[in-house]
């Protein structure tokens, strides 16, 4: 009698495991993303977090991630870099997540840096300051082209193509705008031209007019410039346009946001820019747009983007890793060649690079027109 | 010659809406010993108001001022009732962190409602400005200053010239002795903050159309006011307006003149010598001095 209880006890309690292994291997695999949800950024943190998700949907529905379905596990970071440092922390207590999706202000990923080369797991990013994939970090992956491309692009049309030579540059102090600034200095000096006007600016500033007045007084005739903050943009432009001072402009991507060109309105008709993301500069970034477009009702823009293929190509990794192991996912990221994104062609250099070039658009009375993509070897 | 003229009307307007603002800390002070920090929020109301308002409902422009400014009246009553009225007999702590809890509360309510999209919003005129020279005047620049002069104009009458002003002002110097002489404490102090959110609800209105409508416009603005009502003398109402004008005309000539990326600490270098030298501001008096 004992023996058969104790027999009958065994079974249940294997017949309990049984039931329980099938509800393991169906949890959800956790992607980390930090993104502002608040804070002078919180409208571009929402429009990754859109991306992002889109992606998340996209793969699930494709069969998932190693066979399980995948869930966005986000964090605020307040826009600001301590807030940053505290939602990658937050998310890196979670062992269970592999793998994260960082954030599209180069400053930020400074901010982590450290933290994410003490985790070692792979973070996705949208920052373009050159250093972040330079300065001998194996896990920062970045999803759009850097800015030596931005300021070898912003300098080769506006030379070449518009045929300007007394160059003003006005760029965020922030990491972005000023290696932005650098790169495009040293590009046009490459060139044999010395810029007028060198221009920096702090974020989030109420007035332009001392800036606009600048721009004005230098006698330029092309202005290249590095904006962090599309309010700050639309401020500048709309200043500097009642100051009667009408030049070419090459910017870079934030010229040519949504948010941006409803802040500024006209004051950015007839601007050029530069910009990782265009919908019609390829089949996969009109698809994109299209499927963006119908599910939340607005223009898709780099901000959602970069995020979209970020996921993207993140699960392909481990579905081709086959594993959840840190250094096999960062391979198999690097393994990546030839895969169409919204953003462009992949080809991941041994630096985490993923892309090489840029578009080129101009702002034709409000609507974004295409011009050519210029991509790079190297 | 042209570009200082330019400097110097940009500098003035700016530091208008740091004077109306500013001019909210002082009144808060002198009624209640307290500094607001939600005051910053109250432009930033002002603003979100007029979304509300001119953008949403497609009011005329004046009609939307007038409603804008009757719902600042109604929220400083409650602003009131709900952060200071409970604890106005604590010391001044609580009442600090009380505001700071209300700022927090009204930023995240906003973003809540309205999302982080900046908003834009036209300005009170069709016409952008006009050239006087080498000058460009904008519109709203000069609607700022001519609605900063207006009111500080009017607040003087108000307060000089009317017995409420003077009942108000009884209040803000002695609360005792003015309870004992029959003026209405809680009513006059409801009425600071009554006005203390119409000045920072105006400055909001005032300078939206420069800096677009979003939830942290008022945080930046504040900071500069505070340091602002500081260089003038904390609690002297002079004092506000003139640290105000001081701190906007220093920002855009440091700018300008010196770099443009330490704007900012142009003004809080400002603040830092005037603390050092002179700690009751400009037009302050000194602590022993004080009857």
């Amino acid at each position: 009698m004992r023996s058969s209880l104790v027999f009958l006890s065994l079974a249940l309690i294997a017949g309990g495991l049984c039931g329980w292994t099938p509800a393991l291997a169906a949890e959800p695999l956790k992607i980390g993303m930090v993104t502002s949800i608040t804070g002078v950024g919180a409208e571009s943190g929402l429009y990754q977090k859109q991306g992002a998700q889109l992606a998340v949907e996209a793969v699930n529905k494709a069969g998932g991630v190693l066979g399980r379905q995948v869930e966005l596990v986000t964090e605020d970071d307040q826009t600001t870099n301590p807030g940053t440092v505290l939602a990658f922390s937050k998310l890196a207590g979670d062992r269970s997540i592999p793998a994260f999706i960082g954030e599209i202000r180069s400053t930020q990923l400074h901010a982590i840096e450290p933290d994410v080369r003490k985790l070692g797991k792979p973070v996705m990013i949208g920052g373009t300051d050159p250093v972040l994939t330079h300065m001998d970090e194996p896990w920062f992956f970045r999803f759009r082209p850097n800015d030596t491309y931005s300021a070898r692009v912003i300098a080769d049309y506006g030379v070449n193509v518009l045929g300007k030579k007394k160059w003003a540059i006005v760029h965020s102090t922030d990491a972005f705008g000023t290696n932005g600034m650098k790169n495009l200095v040293a590009d046009l000096k490459a060139r044999g031209i010395e810029p007028v006007l060198v221009q920096g600016y702090t974020n989030k500033s109420e007035d332009f007019t001392p800036v606009a007045l600048a721009v004005k007084q230098s006698g330029a005739d092309v202005m290249g410039t590095y904006f962090t903050y599309e309010a700050d943009l639309g401020i500048f432009a709309k200043q500097l346009a009642q100051l009667g001072v009408r030049i070419a402009w090459v910017g870079s991507p934030s010229t040519v946001t949504v948010t941006a060109m409803n802040l500024a309105g006209e004051a950015l008709y007839g601007t050029f820019a530069v910009t990782d993301f265009n919908r019609d500069s390829s089949a996969a970034a009109k698809s994109y747009a299209a499927r963006y477009e119908a599910a939340y009702h607005v223009s898709p823009d780099i901000f959602s983007s970069w995020a979209y293929d970020a996921v993207t190509v993140l699960c392909l990794a481990i579905n081709n890793a086959k594993s959840l192991e840190p250094e096999k996912i960062r391979q198999a990221i690097l393994a990546v060649k030839g895969f169409p994104g919204a953003e462009g062609t992949y080809n991941f250099d041994k630096n985490g690079d993923g892309l090489h070039g840029y578009n080129i658009v101009r702002n034709r009375n409000g609507t974004i027109v295409f011009d050519k993509h210029i991509e790079f070897k190297d | 010659m042209g570009i200082v003229l330019q400097l110097l009307f940009s500098g003035l307007a700016i530091g208008s809406i740091y004077a109306l603002v500013a001019l909210g800390f002082v009144l808060i002070y002198r009624a209640t010993n307290v500094v607001n920090f939600a005051q910053g929020d109250f432009a930033m109301l002002g603003a979100f108001a007029m979304v509300v308002t001119v953008v949403d409902l497609g009011l005329p422009y004046g009609l939307g001022i007038v409603i804008a400014l009757l719902g600042m009246l109604v929220f400083g009553a409650l602003f009131n009732l709900g952060v200071y009225y409970p604890l106005r007999n604590r010391s001044f702590l609580p009442v600090i962190i009380s505001t700071i809890g209300a700022s927090i509360l009204l930023e995240n309510g906003v973003l809540a409602a309205y999302g982080p999209h900046p908003k834009n919003l036209k300005g009170m005129f069709s016409i952008k400005g006009f050239d006087i020279g080498p000058v460009f005047l904008d519109s709203q620049y000069l609607l700022i200053l001519a609605v900063t002069a207006v009111m500080v104009w009017l607040e003087y009458l108000f307060f000089e010239r009317t017995l409420l002003g003077k009942k108000m002002q009884a209040t803000s110097q002695d609360k005792e002795m003015a309870s004992l002489l029959g003026i209405p404490i809680a009513l006059m102090i409801m009425l600071t903050f009554v006005n203390s959110a119409m000045l920072g609800g105006l400055a909001g209105i005032l300078v939206a159309p420069v800096i677009f409508v979003s939830v942290g416009m008022g945080s930046n603005i504040a900071l500069k006011a505070f340091a602002a009502s500081i260089i003038g003398g904390f609690g002297d109402v002079r004092g506000a307006i003139g640290g105000g004008f001081a701190l906007g005309i220093v920002e855009t000539f440091g700018a300008a003149y010196i770099s443009v990326p330490y704007k900012d600490a142009f003004g809080f270098l400002v603040l830092f010598v005037f603390l050092l030298f002179r700690p009751q501001g400009i037009f302050g008096e000194r602590i022993a001095e004080k009857a």
